[in-house]
């Protein structure tokens, strides 16, 4: 009995010494635990946690130690609380900034102890890190028509701001729906307005602040705003002046298509394009050279003055013989101005019939014995040559031009043609130049010369030789008679002037100068010879 | 040359208005230069007739320059610490020994803090007169033996002049504070404080340059600290 009692006592005693020794396995002195880290939120106080090792199984506990800069002295945590579990919290008292310290964690269990690393914070400083800024609000101010954000906010709590001790800043951050936000830094303590706000967006405002270079805290919990669309209130507004522009806009627009021609005119004026008179355009572009030459010079009745030049050539010399070749060259010119070429009369104005040409004086040279009303006017642009006193070479049977005269009378006797270069050269008479002396031509007297005309009594009478003006036609215009003899001329000279005198005041205003060879009159009523006949 | 500027005035009119223009022009950079003088002596000699800025505004000027030695001094132990303690965490049971140790700070907010601001002032004015020399003789050392780069160089000689500098303001505000009865006049006894320090004054020269700017960093911010409660206690209306 007994050794079966004894056998049960071994027996459990072997269980239990199993069992201690199975938990003895399991169970082991704490591990080491890490201090993870310190937070100071105000600069007045901090919290150190740290991280148990494991624990062996059995309870540990776990004490914090440190050391403070310039003493030896070993203080443990003074508060295992109220910052929670594996924390210890640092109240004012035990607080120093400036001031380094060490600690260190321990776990306690029933096989020993553990520490852990040596943990420094050199400042307190370091480790500051405060809260949040609370109650941040964001307000919408939609006054005037720039709408902003009133931010507000209060400082995180137990932060001391007033006494100085503290100097906190605070970031303020303004997120526009998915753009990068934008970081303010508000230099009030509560307030700040974000005024780039567009309307219709929607804005994210978040807050964290600092104390005095510290790290910076979290950031706040994030407000979002949508600023109102302020368009949409006034949209009818836009709309009503819209429509009021695009009305008058649309009225100009039909005018100026409906008048587009006017418009076009009075914006572009044609520029006139440069006109000849008389010349037309069409004509000029089409047309051919002599009709061009036509229209151009047509209205200018020019007398075509090469043939002029020819003739004048042609007829340079009225003699034949070389003896009336002169040889001062002034007086040759002045014959050639005085030599009138083919088909011209001095008669200018020998319109009519035949009984009145035969009144008038011819002095025609020149081929053509015809004196057409035609050529009355080349007839008169000819004898505008004669400028010279009277030299009418050869014209004359018994012409004695004065030449030096100044007044210059023409002597205009029709002579029975002895030499004539034309079917009418019976007309015409001519008389031999003696000899030109001066201004005076001394003409032979001709034998033949049946005009019976007194030579010599010409001759004599160089310095006063009139014709018998018939009519004054106008003030221009003067018809001469043809002298029946010599005495008679000569004796009815004063006669005549003062006939010539009545005719002038009587014929002054009179047109009619179709007889006899048109002379200008002279002041006194004798007539100039000096011609200037007119293009009629 | 003087002789052709007379006759030149006495020839003309015109040279005789030019004359007087250029008299005038030199009389009043000369006047200037002397006001400007004027102005620079009388602060200068009469502390008591510098009365251009206002305590607040003095004080605002002092913290400044505080914040900003400071920011300087933080920026030059951060670039030692990484070219000359690249191990990071060194543990180091031996605690760095500043000098100015002794020196009786408050260091937090309510123990040993209910700190009057006679003793407030003296403690700035002490912990700023500690650092003039070690600070002189860092920058030299650094300069002497090109420990720094340039960089390093410049800034070592900017805080040995920013000290000095704030040095002087700081007892500029101290004797407005005085003029103003804000504190009593003992506090001017300390304009030189090299007596009080005569005893341990050479125990910042066996520092290693790693201590000595990390016991400056620290310094500087203490007594930008200080300042602050100093403004916020004496004037607390212009933004405390």
């Amino acid at each position: 009995m007994l050794r079966a009692r004894m056998r049960r006592r071994l027996g459990l005693a072997v269980l239990l010494m199993l069992s201690a020794a199975l938990r003895c396995r399991s169970a082991s002195p704490p591990g080491k635990p890490v201090l993870i880290g310190c937070r100071s939120p105000e600069k007045e106080t901090f919290t150190c946690w740290w991280e148990p090792g494991f624990n062996g199984g059995l309870p540990t506990r776990h004490r914090l130690f440190y050391e403070k800069e310039g003493s030896e002295e070993v203080h443990e945590c003074p508060d295992y609380w109220s910052a929670g579990k594996n924390s210890c919290f640092f109240g004012k008292e035990q607080t120093s900034i400036w001031v380094e310290y060490s600690l260190t964690v321990v776990a306690f269990n029933a096989l020993g102890n553990t520490s852990s690393d040596l943990f420094k914070i050199d400042d307190v400083m370091k480790i500051v890190k405060p809260y949040t800024p609370e109650n941040v609000t964001v307000l919408v101010n939609d006054t005037a028509n720039t709408p902003y954000l009133c931010v507000s906010w209060n400082h995180p709590p137990k932060v001391d701001t007033k006494s100085g001790w503290t100097t906190i800043k605070y970031e303020l951050r303004v997120q526009k729906e998915d753009n990068k936000p934008e970081i303010f830094h508000p230099n009030k303590k509560n307030s700040f307005k974000v005024y780039n706000v567009d309307p219709g967006a929607t804005y994210t405002v978040d807050m964290r602040c600092q104390l005095d270079q510290s790290s910076w805290s979290e950031w706040s919990t994030a407000s979002v705003v949508k600023i109102p669309n302020y368009f949409q209130n006034e949209k009818p507004f836009w709309i009503l002046v819209s429509i009021f522009s695009v009305i008058p806009l649309l009225a100009t627009i039909c005018i100026v298509v409906l008048k587009r021609k006017f418009v076009k005119q009075w914006l572009l004026p044609p520029v006139p394009g440069p006109k000849i008179r008389g010349v037309d355009v069409q004509l000029l572009k089409s047309g051919r050279a002599e009709d061009v030459i036509n229209a151009l010079i047509g209205n200018q009745n020019f007398p075509p003055a090469a043939a002029w030049m020819d003739q004048t050539e042609e007829y340079l010399l009225v003699s034949d013989s070389n003896d009336w070749l002169l040889t001062d060259p002034y007086i040759s010119q002045k014959k050639k101005s005085l030599v009138i070429p083919a088909g011209v009369q001095l008669e200018i104005q020998c319109r009519t019939s035949a009984p009145a040409q035969s009144d008038c004086e011819n002095a025609e040279v020149g081929k053509d014995g015809k004196v057409e009303p035609d050529h009355l006017a080349q007839t008169k642009e000819s004898v505008l040559n004669v400028a010279a006193p009277s030299v009418s070479s050869g014209s004359k049977e018994a012409a004695s031009g004065n030449a030096a005269g100044p007044t210059g009378y023409v002597d205009i006797q029709q002579h029975k043609g002895t030499q004539g270069a034309g079917p009418n050269a019976a007309q015409w008479d001519y008389s031999w130049v003696k000899e030109v002396n001066g201004e005076t031509i001394f003409i032979l007297k001709n034998e033949d010369a049946a005009a019976g005309l007194d030579v010599p009594g010409w001759e004599e009478n160089t310095a006063a030789d009139y014709s018998r003006v018939k009519e004054v036609n106008g003030d221009d215009v003067v018809l001469l008679q043809k002298h029946d003899s010599a005495d008679s001329s000569c004796k009815k000279k004063e006669d005549r002037s003062a006939e010539w005198t009545n005719q002038k005041a009587k014929s002054r205003h009179g047109s009619d100068c179709g007889k006899g060879a048109c002379l200008q009159i002279a002041g006194n009523g004798y007539v100039d010879s000096v011609p200037r006949f007119y293009v009629e | 040359m003087q002789q052709n500027i007379y006759c030149s005035c006495s020839r003309c009119p015109f040279g005789a208005l030019v004359c007087a223009v250029w008299v005038g022009m030199v009389c009043l950079v000369f006047c200037s230069r002397l006001s400007g003088m004027k102005a620079a002596s009388i602060c200068g000699n009469a502390q008591a007739e510098c009365h251009f800025l206002s305590l607040a505004n003095l004080f605002d000027r002092v913290i400044q320059h505080s914040a900003r030695m400071h920011g300087i001094s933080n920026d030059l132990h951060s670039e030692f610490e990484l070219y000359f303690l690249p191990s990071k965490n060194q543990v180091s049971r031996v605690g760095r020994n500043c000098h100015t140790s002794n020196i009786l700070t408050p260091n937090g907010k309510e123990n040993r803090f209910p700190v009057t601001d006679p003793e407030l002032t003296e403690v700035i004015m002490k912990l700023l007169a500690a650092w003039r020399d070690p600070l002189w003789h860092f920058h030299q050392s650094v300069a002497r033996n090109h420990r720094f780069n340039g960089y390093g160089s410049n800034k070592s000689l900017e805080m040995s002049d920013m000290a000095h500098e704030l040095r002087k303001g700081v007892q500029k505000v101290v004797e407005k504070m005085q003029t103003l009865g804000v504190i009593s006049n003992s506090v001017g006894g300390l304009a030189s404080p090299e007596a009080l320090l005569a005893a341990d004054g050479s125990g910042w020269r066996f520092m290693k340059d790693s201590d000595l700017l990390y016991c400056f960093r620290r310094d500087s911010n203490k007594i930008q600290n200080y300042l602050k409660i100093l403004k916020c206690r004496i004037v607390p209306e212009h933004g405390c």
